[in-house]
């Protein structure tokens, strides 16, 4: 029995297709009892993300007659009847495993090696293993699948680093500091950015947040939403001394902090190590500063350099994951097969979806199948 | 120690296996060579200078091994190769490698244990070495804006300020209780006076206050960081080039 791959992706379809295909989380499972019951597959899986749509299955019929029965089910499902060319993409073995792993591992993701599907492609594979709907098969490739994310994970640099700035922000922040724990950090100018890296750094850990704005409604405003204090803008270094990490974006058009200002601030900290984050244009930070002992100054075009290069090591790092994709799904395909465990798999359906004299498989559909589209979409 | 050159500039990954082997190898041409010299002695060949040097070396190698079986600690190897290679050279410098001799009426335990406090407190000395150029390493990728700053396996430099001032402060506190007990020592010798000026107690005197400055002004005067760091280095390094040469010149030492 083959393992198949059908569905739809961001590579191959617009938003605007795939949000047409989408199964609400609460469906997925009587829409997978209908799959079955179809004869269009023995054990399935259904992951639907705001990415992706695809039906994981085993089934009893061949590669071509299995496509189209699959298809047909997502078709009437969704009630679609425009054509559809390119946007729905087949896959047989090996090159169906190989799918579902890339998927495990992030490597087919919108972000690349994000971590987020594995988490999504988990959720679904239990939704199907609780529903009775997976047997040996499925059970073997997709507990693999998990296991190749891990084993990437550990041995390749796809997953490591962050893309955005904010995320940069937090990892320098660890690199500096032994814990995040007890450092405090202030926002000078509540911009757009700065409240986002503020939110990075309180989410992972961050003791206390300063919020500090010409406008000081405004600070008070951000203070309140990131769970901080709001000081006056005329009064922000005379904190200067708790402080271990700023985050600077004010519109002033020169610089609000220099190497002379610094240096008093820097003994009254007794040299602790401190990390500015600039990310105003034009810059509130003078360049200089960076050139003074324990101080590590960074702007947007420096994180976004380092963002640009976490992006550019993965992408680096994606012949490497293939190949260990390539070899995890050929070991999986040459194992010998398992007998399914008594009672896991629903009785298989005789004689397939395509036997001559049964009915179509649009008309084995209860009509209209409005019960599984979505009401919410899933991330990804 | 050439490879670890190549790890440093490639940033600290957990993959530098290649760098684990070279020190394996190395370990197991060093453990032939310390058994061979053992069987021709009749004794552990840890009875003079060079022999002491060689067994530190051997130990501080065989930690590393240990700790490189955790591939996230294999890393490690790149900045120990230099400073193994760096002893390494120590221990064969001239002069080290003596014949045996029974101290001279001292009790062999005093003197056991002031060589060994002073063996600890330079090996002390020597890690806090490693860390400071860790933090060297870590702090000036981060300086330059390099993304190995996150890549790399290396701890917060805050973490490695604070390991580098505490393997100084042990090996300050080691160093103090070593040369108090020679001096002790010293003073049951029939003319004590005779080595007042010797120049290995005047080195180790000289040592004591270069490493007394280096902790005060951390924490008098809040000179940490880059400064302290490169301070751990070079004193470090000043011990390893002229240990050497301050006890060949010391009859006590060197009789």
């Amino acid at each position: 029995m083959p393992f198949i791959v059908l569905g739809l992706s961001h590579h191959s379809s617009p938003v605007a297709l795939r949000e047409r295909f989408a199964f609400a989380e609460a469906r997925i499972p009587a829409a997978l009892a209908l799959l079955r019951d179809s004869g269009a597959a023995e054990e399935a899986v259904i992951l639907s993300t705001c990415n992706r749509v695809e039906i994981y299955a085993v089934t009893t019929l061949s590669a071509s007659p299995a496509f189209a029965a699959l298809q047909d089910f997502l078709v009437t499902c969704h009630q679609y009847r425009d054509p559809l060319t390119d946007e729905i993409y087949r896959l047989d073995e090996p090159q169906s495993v190989q799918h579902l792993f890339k998927v495990a591992c992030g490597l087919d993701s919108m972000v690349l090696g994000e971590t987020e599907i594995l988490g999504q492609l988990k959720k679904a594979y239990e939704l199907a293993l609780r529903g009775g709907h997976t047997g040996a098969r499925i059970n073997k490739a997709f507990q693999r699948a998990f296991n190749v994310a891990k084993q990437i994970r550990t041995e390749t640099n796809i997953q490591r680093g962050s893309v955005s700035v904010g995320s940069v922000a937090v990892e320098l922040a660890q690199k500096i500091f032994t814990r995040l724990g007890d450092r405090d950090v202030m926002v000078i100018g509540a911009g757009d950015t700065s409240e986002k890296t503020a939110r990075a750094l309180v989410s992972r850990g961050a003791r206390s947040i300063l919020v500090t704005n010409r406008s000081y409604e405004k600070a008070v405003v951000l203070a309140q939403e990131l769970g901080g204090r709001a000081i006056h803008f005329e009064d922000w270094d005379k904190e200067f001394g708790n402080i271990d990490i700023v985050i600077s974006s004010t519109a002033a058009p020169h610089h609000i902090l220099d190497r002379a200002r610094l240096e008093p601030l820097m003994k009254l900290r007794r040299n602790r190590p401190l990390l500015l984050i600039d990310i105003a244009v034009p810059r509130d930070i003078e360049p200089s500063v960076n050139f003074m002992e324990n101080v590590f100054l960074y702007n947007i075009d420096d994180l976004q350099t380092m963002a640009d290069g976490y992006l550019k090591q993965r992408q680096q790092e994606i012949a490497h994951c293939e190949k260990i994709i390539r070899e995890k799904a050929q070991g999986l395909l040459d194992a010998p097969p398992q007998r399914p465990p008594a009672g896991l798999a629903s009785a298989p359906v005789a004689a397939g979806g395509q036997t001559p004299g049964a009915p179509p498989l649009s008309q084995r559909y209860p009509p209209p199948m409005s019960a599984l589209m979505p009401n919410r979409a899933l991330d990804s | 120690m050439v490879y670890s050159i190549f790890l440093w500039r490639k940033g600290f990954r957990r993959d530098d296996y290649v760098n684990y082997l070279l020190l394996l190898f190395g370990f197991c041409l060093h453990t032939t060579g310390m058994v061979l010299r053992g069987f021709r002695l009749n004794h552990c060949p840890v009875t003079n200078l060079f022999e002491a040097t060689t067994f530190a070396l051997w130990s501080l190698l065989a930690v590393y091994l240990v700790l490189g079986l955790w591939p996230r600690l294999r890393f490690l190897g790149a900045f120990a190769a230099p400073i193994l290679f760096g002893v390494g050279v120590f221990a064969l410098m001239p002069n080290l490698d003596t014949q045996h001799v029974e101290p001279r009426g001292l009790p062999a335990a005093w003197t056991s244990i002031h060589a060994a406090l002073m063996a600890l407190s330079y090996g002390a000395f020597g890690l806090g070495s490693v860390a400071a150029l860790m933090y060297l390493t870590q702090e000036h990728n981060l300086k330059l804006h390099k993304l190995q700053a996150i890549f790399s396996l290396m701890p917060p430099i805050q973490r490695l300020e604070v390991v580098v001032g505490r393997l100084l402060l042990s090996g300050f506190i080691l160093l103090t209780l070593g040369l108090g007990i020679g001096a002790y020592d010293l003073t049951r010798l029939l003319h004590p006076e005779t080595y007042r000026g010797d120049p290995k107690i005047v080195w180790s005197v000289l040592v004591w206050f270069i490493y007394l400055g280096l902790l005060v002004m951390r924490w008098k005067f809040a000179q940490g960081g880059r400064r302290f760091a490169i301070g751990a280095i070079g004193s470090f390094a000043f011990v390893l080039l002229t240990f050497w040469g301050a006890n060949a010149l010391s009859p006590l030492h060197n009789p």
